[in-house]
């Protein structure tokens, strides 16, 4: 491709990720190497030596996962636009929503989480069958963003294991999208899903 | 339009062109009829509840923003020589009147509360205070006698506390920054 | 009201529930009979409106008894507000009501500016109303996509998001943002309106009615849509008017209601429109008022358009140097630039000590805020008055004689913003 043209041979690492969307900051930063991320990802995916069939899994899992309704503010909002046709998350295999949690995998908590609502975000959670992931997305989610007062919880990582969090105020569907993709690279690579790393809120 | 007629008006304030009517809480029910059937104000816009404690501790002065406030040479202008006008007790209940016709008027009904003073339910008058009352005994504390289902609306059913008080903390966590231990 | 007695009530008397105007109580024999299933809609489920809990009792496929829960995300906006200075407080209002943005900050930044008694040039003033219709579109088309998917249209959901995107296109034009732009600052605009915008609003404006009229191709005569909506969730105007309703809920019940004309505030007197007003008092009508809404905004954004583009050059903030943070070339060269920047950056400009209520007419209805101030850089009180609030106490006025199918229609009919209703 004449994309390809552009980069530096030399530089150009054949794993899938280096393929997929981060290519586009090498055309801008032609000398640039792999980002961490990519280079944990490849580290970690040398490391795990998964095997074929466990590869298999794998594709098959990052290639039709399917979030969870789970949009509480304004977050969700531009979660229903990765939906939309211009920003369609159909080509990740995504677009059914799926209300039930014993159907979904994905958990994008996208909004600020309160006190109150702590406790039906952690039924959901634990009703969702395994493997499942979580997506925080925006800073609420992440971190409490702009409100640290005495009803948002400061990150849902407080109370259920996050695998990526996406910052942004709302995050652009494009960002989302990128942690969306992130979450796949990782799954393809064998990393285990949050529950299983984590020492906290499993 | 005169609000002489309003029974147990203590004050009338006017300022930025809005009518603020102090009305005496024994006698806000009557004002309210009153306002509604005699006056017209057939809708309850908003009910806000607010606390004054510390109002007036810290002087305001110096670089105020408005036309008058400007000059920076005017006296008493400068430094802390100004306070703000003291506030008859802690709690102000103000109830935001609509008179939605072909002459919209606008008004505010306020009474001055101390702390535990209860006040009565205009829901039978307006039934659209039924939320805005709960949000009141919620968040501020306020008890409204006569309250059909006075419960916490906003928060948990099982808070201590009223959260919009101003000796209830803002809460919230210190924030950590990465590196740090 | 000589508006209401014009026409026949959708009802007779009053159907609003007692003693507890929001809650429905199933009779009591019914409760007695053992026969009513209670079902929990809870905060997490597919309807869109975010993290509204109903307690509904049925009787078969009927509503005998509805409540609602609400405080699921009650984030503390107005305590927080107390704690930030007056420029940094306007970044929260925007995600308060988090579909319609734009307003929150305007009812906000219209308080404080009312507070300061300070002049907004004439600029500002329109770009405001600009893009505050342009919010309005932008808040009806996810009313329209959402509404009409739960109702089971779903390919409405992928063309009204289409429309939507291009107004957040315009927005990203303008602020930079899409969403929560924090354009609005106390005094005017925080920047001057760049130049490809004019051209890009004018072709939005030509293509939004060809897209509202393929809207009604597809719902207005469809025959499911009207079985759906026609009839359910009667609301009189007696009792809207009791009930404090405001925005197109009002409008649909027949009340001729909108601040715009009868309390206009920005240049509003100023442009000409029209205010849908239908009489049914049902879904469909609520359906319909919102549709020409979105045309008559389209037709606003048009003025204003136009009327900006003679106002290029001019001031797009008021010059008050103790409010308005100066241009920054003038920091290099003016010592008092520089000193007024300070102030208003670290401790914040003062708002002279009273209190007002401002309301505009957002998408819902009538948005107020609240403001106290006791002459220091931080606000003493705010409070948002949020049609969102209101418009969920006539739930259960709206639900008597509805079946399960018809809750989510009329729920979506309402349009309420959790995060409003909440904040």
């Amino acid at each position: 491709m004449a994309l390809d043209k552009t980069i530096d041979p030399s530089r150009r690492s054949s794993r899938p990720l280096a393929k997929a969307g981060l290519q586009s900051e090498r055309l801008l930063w032609p000398t640039k190497g792999p980002g961490v991320f990519e280079q944990e990802v490849e580290n970690l995916e040398d490391a795990l030596g998964l095997t074929t069939l466990e590869k298999a899994v794998a594709w098959a899992q990052t290639n039709s996962m399917w979030p969870d309704t789970f949009g509480l503010a304004c977050c969700a909002i531009e979660m229903m636009s990765i939906v939309s046709s211009r920003y369609d998350i159909a080509r990740f295999g995504m677009e059914r929503f799926s209300s039930s949690p014993r159907q979904a995998d994905l958990l994008i908590v996208s909004g600020r989480v309160v006190h109150k609502m702590a406790a039906p975000l952690r039924q959901v959670y634990d009703q969702m069958l395994e493997p499942k992931w979580v997506i925080a997305m925006g800073a609420c989610a992440s971190s409490g963003g702009m409100f640290n007062n005495y009803t948002v919880l400061q990150g849902v990582d407080k109370i259920v294991p996050v695998d990526i969090h996406v910052p942004g105020c709302p995050p652009r569907p494009e960002a989302l999208m990128e942690g969306i993709v992130r979450l796949h690279e990782k799954v393809m690579a064998g990393v285990p899903p949050a529950y299983e790393i984590r020492e906290v809120a499993s | 339009m005169g609000y002489e007629g309003v029974p147990g008006l203590v004050e009338t304030r006017e300022a930025f062109g809005e009518t603020t009517l102090v009305v005496d809480p024994a006698w806000l029910l009557e004002a309210c009829v009153h306002l509604r059937d005699e006056a017209g104000f057939n809708v309850l816009s908003d009910i806000t509840p607010t606390d004054y404690l510390g109002w007036g501790e810290r002087g305001v002065a110096g670089y105020i923003g408005t036309p008058s406030g400007r000059d920076i040479n005017a006296p008493g202008s400068q430094g802390d020589s100004r306070r703000p006008t003291t506030k008859p007790k802690r709690f102000s209940v103000s109830y935001h009147l609509l008179k939605l016709d072909g002459d919209p008027r606008r008004v505010r009904v306020q009474v001055w509360l101390d702390d535990g003073q209860p006040v009565p339910s205009v829901v039978r008058i307006w039934p659209t205070a039924d939320w805005h009352e709960r949000e009141a005994w919620d968040m501020m504390g306020i008890p409204v006698e006569g309250h059909p289902n006075l419960s916490r609306i906003l928060m948990e059913d099982d808070w201590e506390g009223h959260p919009l008080r101003k000796d209830y903390p803002l809460g919230g966590e210190p924030v950590r920054f990465s590196g740090e231990e | 009201m000589a508006t209401v007695q014009r026409r026949p009530q959708v009802y007779s008397g009053t159907r609003i529930p007692e003693p507890i105007p929001s809650v429905l109580h199933a009779p009591e024999e019914l409760r007695r009979s053992g026969d009513l299933l209670t079902v929990n809609f809870g905060p997490n489920h597919p309807s869109t409106h975010g993290v509204l809990r109903l307690v509904v009792d049925l009787n078969g496929e009927h509503v005998v008894g509805i409540g609602a829960v609400v405080g699921y995300l009650h984030t503390g906006f107005e305590k927080t507000m107390e704690h930030k200075t007056w420029w940094k407080c306007i970044t929260y209002p925007a995600r308060i009501d988090y579909v319609s943005f734009q307003y929150n900050e305007l009812v906000f930044v219209l308080a404080v500016e009312k507070l300061l008694e300070l002049e907004v040039p004439r600029k500002a003033t329109w770009m405001r109303m600009a893009l505050c219709e342009l919010v309005r579109i932008h808040s009806h088309l996810v009313y329209l996509g959402t509404s009409a998917l739960e109702i089971g249209a779903i390919s409405m959901f992928w063309y009204c998001f289409r429309e939507r995107e291009l107004v957040l296109d315009l927005f990203e034009l303008v602020a930079g943002a899409r969403m929560h732009t924090r354009y609005f600052q106390t005094g005017g605009l925080a920047e001057d309106i760049p130049v490809g915008f004019y051209g890009e609003a004018r072709r939005f404006c030509e293509r939004m009615p060809k897209a509202l009229d393929d809207y009604e191709a597809i719902l207005d005569d469809n025959t499911i849509w009207r079985q759906r909506t026609v009839g359910i969730g009667l609301l009189s105007a007696a009792d809207a008017i009791a009930l404090g309703q405001s925005g197109p809920v009002l409008r649909a019940s027949g009340v001729d209601w909108d601040l715009r004309k009868r309390e206009p505030y920005l240049a509003y007197d100023q442009v000409e429109f029209e205010v849908p007003v239908y009489h049914g008092g049902d879904v469909y009508d609520r359906y319909r008022v919102r549709m020409e809404e979105m045309r008559e905004s389209t037709r606003i954004v048009a003025q204003c358009i136009e009327r900006l583009e003679e106002m290029q050059g001019e001031p797009w903030i008021a010059d008050d140097r103790k409010v308005v943070l100066p241009p920054r070339e003038e920091l290099h060269t003016s010592m008092e630039s520089l000193i007024h920047h300070f102030k208003i950056v670290t401790e914040g400009y003062r708002v002279p000590e009273g209190e007002v209520y401002v309301t505009v007419e957002s998408p819902r209805g009538e948005s107020g805020c609240y403001v106290v101030s006791d002459g220091g850089p931080k606000p003493w009180r705010v409070k948002f008055r949020a049609p969102s609030f209101v418009a969920l106490e006539a739930t259960a006025t709206c639900m008597r004689d509805a079946a399960v199918a018809d809750l989510v229609a009329i729920v979506g009919s309402l349009d309420g913003v959790m995060g409003e209703v909440d904040r």
